[in-house]
């Protein structure tokens, strides 16, 4: 009796294993499902603002079989095997579902060692207080600002010119000198000296003669002046990471050759 | 068990009485039922302050400046959370935008990364607030809204695979589901979700397609972001959404930002669904108002709205009136003039005397497919001004003094704003220069477009031109532009806020020119040498986006200011662009003027124009001509034709030497020359927001056609 039901299993799994071996592709048999149609009608609907009638069906029917045969084509001459933008797109498929995947909350000690390693990010910027004499580029600024330089110095009184984002500055940033100033101007704020009059310095603006009365020296602030920051950006990282060591772990896996006397 | 029946009997008794009610109450609007408005309690009035605990007081604060500096920035930006950017590939979150805002470089949907010349000084993430957060939803196959039938398109759209010029025929098709409104089906009528809507006053909730939970996280995270990265006296940020709104059958553009002025913000934003009139929308803002928060909405691409922005009446059709004027003016007091779908200051048929009113229109309204012609009047904000005169004159109040902003309204989370390196704004659509049609096609891309057109239910794909086949898709009438600027004591939320509804602002088309602009009586006292000249005039004048009032029919005086961007082109010229109503005729007047040239050129007396100063551009390689242009411009203007009686408001626009356009950078990079019928050059400027000079009450009684209808005086 138990034999006889065995039987039956044999048979029914060898002809499920010859079914599921055999490329079902091979059989030349194509199923267009009723949904498929639907849906493809309902798009030429939507475009199109009426029903399609029975000879443009005929013709969404038939680009459908069309595409679908010209793919099985395709799939046996191997196509697929060595294109490029398939390769990328499928490798572009998986890191998108790597990168999905959530991380955990971080620990204070994760913290701590993202902010050592990057503190640079949180560098807060040298800032200083300066006033300054300014030469319109629109009157021979080159010429009176180096004048003006000498008088300065021999304590004769100067004519300049008003500048349009004012005189004095109180703790400006480097980054903000140069977004107002441009970056050769910003330069030379670089080891500048105190209480001394330094010129002319040229900008898209016209010349300047500088006087720095304060400097405060960029500094990394403690971590917990930062720590909001600091967590956001680890979890952003964590992110990057996922993906990267997924890559990591599988590329150990793979030996890889790239020929060295190739000329680009 | 009788009495188990009599129970169920009596809920199901209540429940149908209930939804009676309230069906007679949603269609119908008798006294009687309004007993029940009583119990409603309005989710979109519940105040949450999403502020984070950030602590870097450490840091200094540069001091307030008294005489204020100008600020940067844009208060009209999308990410992956507005339901059309993220059909259109986007990815990029809120932080990304505010990280780009502050120099970081982002990288665009198809790849490349997308980085500022300079940072800005202030940002704010604008999402739609219409369906903010669902369609994300619908994609991440891991939610439960994302088994439904209707998210089934929206499944896994922007896996990075997906990220190609190629998806753009299927993503305009899914973008015009969204906008068709095909999945904003409601549930049944007895369905208790609907009974729930109601009682809550949140429409959306009736919706199948709508997920509260997510909404409001989508929403929450904005605010979250945008308080993160907020750096006072660095870096400022606003809570902001943009509401989508738009009229009814023929699709005029409403659409408006709406700005927080705090880290408070309602618990939801208030949308299209609440309500799709915009005054709803001030009423709103009103309430919200009382609770101690304080917002703006900013309406743009007035261009773009078939003449109703800047109607001669209200949204339902009745005649305006002072008390709307009043309500407008409380929540709109800026509006955004220019953006990258266009330039909405003037149209070459509303100021056909204006030889630069010609400048980056965009003559279709906002979204029509196929492509609709946008009727200019009551497009543009020259004429809003003017419009807003004559309802004065007529005693109807002025509900269009508003001041000026530009922003950009991209939707791929960074501001495009230099020519020579531009990305338009919605992400695989227009992301490279063959869908915007500034080079022509590759052969194989033809087709394809046939199908993205078609999409766009534009019959028409592409057009035949000398160099070849190029892109119909209209994003030719777009551009790199533009920047809100503001005068403020710090940068800060409460300084950069104050400065908007103080009108003290100015906009740019991306360039950072600045612009001074005081009227007074007594401004020519003042020494244009000296070192003094703002704290001088901000104490003899007014500043733009204030009235300057009659002073015994003296002649105002106008001082103008300007610097140029030490990245962009040299200033070529500063103009005063004056309207009024002629009190002879009743008549809108308008007329530009030239008051400073560059070069030390001096405007005619006659035409009132400079002389040409020499500016050229090479359009082989988009190189100008060197040596000419200033540095910077400021001149003491007075109006040759003033007349005391005419109400009367006066606008800077500043304008650069001639560069090159995108599309002009477009072709020279891709090796082509620039196609045909497209401006190649364009000349970047800034517009400040008007000084409106108000004369003596004047003592003519207005008397309505017909004389039945008694208007409201001014109070």
């Amino acid at each position: 009796m138990k034999y006889k039901i065995s039987i039956f299993f044999i048979i029914g799994l060898t002809l499920y294993l010859t079914d599921i071996g055999s490329n079902s592709y091979d059989k030349k048999e194509i199923y267009i499902s009723d949904q498929e149609i639907i849906s493809l009608v309902n798009a030429w609907k939507s475009q199109v603002g009426r029903n399609p009638n029975d000879d443009e069906i005929a013709r969404i029917i038939n680009n459908l079989v069309e595409e679908e045969i010209l793919y099985r084509e395709a799939l046996k001459l191997g196509l697929d095997k060595e294109d490029r933008i398939i390769k990328r797109r499928l490798a572009q498929k998986i890191s998108f579902l790597k990168q999905e995947s959530n991380p955990s909350p971080p620990s204070n000690e994760d913290l701590i060692n993202y902010y050592n390693e990057n503190h640079d990010k949180y560098f807060i910027d040298s800032s200083y207080t300066f006033s300054h004499y300014f030469f319109s580029s629109e009157n021979n600024s080159k010429k009176r600002s180096s004048k003006a330089y000498k008088d300065l110095l021999n304590n004769i009184s100067i004519n300049s010119d008003p500048f349009f984002l004012g005189k004095s500055f109180v703790d400006i940033n480097q980054r903000k000198i140069k977004s107002e100033f441009g970056r050769d101007f910003a330069l030379n704020f670089k080891d500048v000296e105190l209480d001394k009059w330094i010129g002319p310095i040229e900008s898209p603006f016209g010349h300047h003669i500088i006087y720095v009365t304060n400097y405060i020296e960029g500094y990394i602030p403690d971590i917990s002046n930062v720590l909001k920051q600091v967590e956001v950006d680890f979890l952003q990282s964590q992110r990057d990471v996922a993906i990267e060591n997924y890559l990591n772990q599988i590329r150990s896996e793979y030996k890889i050759y790239i020929n060295p006397n190739l000329q680009i | 068990m009788k009495l188990l029946q009599n129970i169920i009997l009596i809920i199901i008794g209540i429940y149908v009485l209930t939804l009676g009610l309230v069906y007679v109450d949603v269609y119908d609007s008798r006294p009687i039922i309004s007993l029940f408005k009583n119990m409603q309690s309005d989710s979109s009035l519940e105040v949450v302050d999403f502020s984070v605990d950030k602590k870097d007081s450490s840091k200094t604060k540069p001091k307030p400046n008294k005489n204020r500096n100008p600020y940067y920035g844009d208060l009209h930006v999308h990410t992956k959370y507005s339901f059309d950017a993220y059909v259109f590939g986007v990815t990029a979150s809120p932080d990304d935008a505010y990280r780009y805002a502050k120099g970081e470089g982002v990288n665009h949907p198809l790849g490349y990364e997308m980085k500022l010349r300079e940072p800005l000084d202030f940002y704010s993430v604008t999402d739609h607030g219409f369906y903010m957060g669902m369609i994300q939803a619908y994609a991440d196959t891991s939610t439960d809204i994302s088994q439904n039938n209707f998210a089934e398109p929206f499944h896994n759209l922007n896996r990075l695979d997906n990220l190609t010029v190629e998806s753009a025929g299927e993503r305009s098709n899914i973008f015009s589901s969204v906008l068709g409104a095909t999945i904003i089906k409601p549930y049944p009528d007895w369905h208790p979700k609907l009974l729930k809507a109601y009682f809550t006053r949140n429409t959306q909730g009736a919706l199948r397609s709508f997920d509260y939970d997510i909404h409001k996280s989508a929403w929450a995270d904005v605010a979250r972001s945008a308080n993160e990265h907020n750096d006072p006296g660095h870096f400022t940020t606003f809570i902001g959404y943009e509401y989508t709104t738009s009229t009814d059958i023929e699709g005029g553009n409403l659409h408006r930002n709406v700005i927080f002025n705090s880290s408070k913000a309602s618990i939801r934003p208030w949308t299209r669904i609440d309500s799709i009139n915009p005054e709803d929308l001030w009423t709103w803002q009103d309430k919200l108002r009382e609770k101690g928060v304080d917002t703006i909405s900013i309406p743009h691409n007035s261009n773009g709205s078939n003449g109703q922005m800047f109607e001669m009446e209200t949204f339902k059709g009745n005649a305006l009136n002072t008390e709307y004027a009043k309500k407008r003016m409380r929540n709109e007091p800026i509006v955004e003039i220019t953006q990258v779908k266009g330039t909405s200051d003037t149209h070459p048929l509303l100021s056909p005397d204006d030889e630069w009113a010609d400048f980056e229109i965009m003559d279709v309204r906002v979204g029509s497919r196929p492509p609709t012609y946008s009727k200019p009047s009551g497009s543009y904000v020259r004429e809003a001004y003017l419009n807003g005169l004559t309802l004065e004159f007529t005693r109807q109040g002025n509900p269009y003094k508003f001041g000026l902003i530009g922003s950009t309204d991209t939707h791929v989370v960074a501001a495009s704003l230099d020519e020579s390196n531009y990305w338009s704004k919605i992400g695989l659509l227009d992301g490279d220069p063959e869908n915007r049609g500034s080079v022509p096609l590759k052969e194989e891309n033809v087709e394809r477009l046939e199908e993205y057109m078609q999409a766009f239910n534009q019959p028409i794909s592409t057009v035949s031109l000398e160099q070849g086949e190029y892109a119909n898709t209209g994003f030719t009438q777009w551009g790199a532009s533009g920047l809100a600027a503001v005068w403020a004591e710090e940068n800060t939320r409460e300084s950069i806020f104050n400065a908007f509804r103080r009108k003290e602002t100015f906009a740019t088309t991306g360039t950072r020119i600045a612009v001074r602009f005081f009227g007074g009586y007594d401004l020519s006292s003042i020494d244009l040498n000296s070192e003094s000249i703002v704290s001088e005039a901000y104490q003899k004048g007014v500043t733009m986006g204030s009235d300057l009032l009659n002073d015994e029919n003296k002649n105002p005086e106008f001082l103008v200011w300007a610097q140029r961007d030490k990245n962009g082109a040299p200033l070529q010229r500063i103009q005063i662009i004056k309207g009024w109503i002629d009190a002879n005729s009743g008549r809108p007047k308008e007329k530009v003027f030239d008051v400073a040239c560059s070069d030390g050129l001096q405007p005619d007396s006659f035409t009132n124009r400079c002389p040409d100063n020499g500016a050229r551009v090479n359009i082989n390689d988009c190189s100008i001509t060197s040596n000419v242009g200033s540095s910077e411009l400021k001149t003491i203007w007075k109006d040759p034709e003033f007349v005391p009686s005419d109400k009367t408001f006066y606008y800077v626009r500043v304008l650069e030497n001639p560069t090159c356009r995108w599309s002009t950078w477009d072709a020279i990079k891709a090796g082509y020359k620039p196609r045909e019928g497209l401006h190649e050059t364009i000349q970047e400027r800034a517009w400040s927001s008007p000084i409106w000079y108000i004369p003596e009450q004047s003592d003519i009684e207005v008397i309505p056609l017909g004389g039945t209808i008694q208007l409201r005086n001014i109070d």
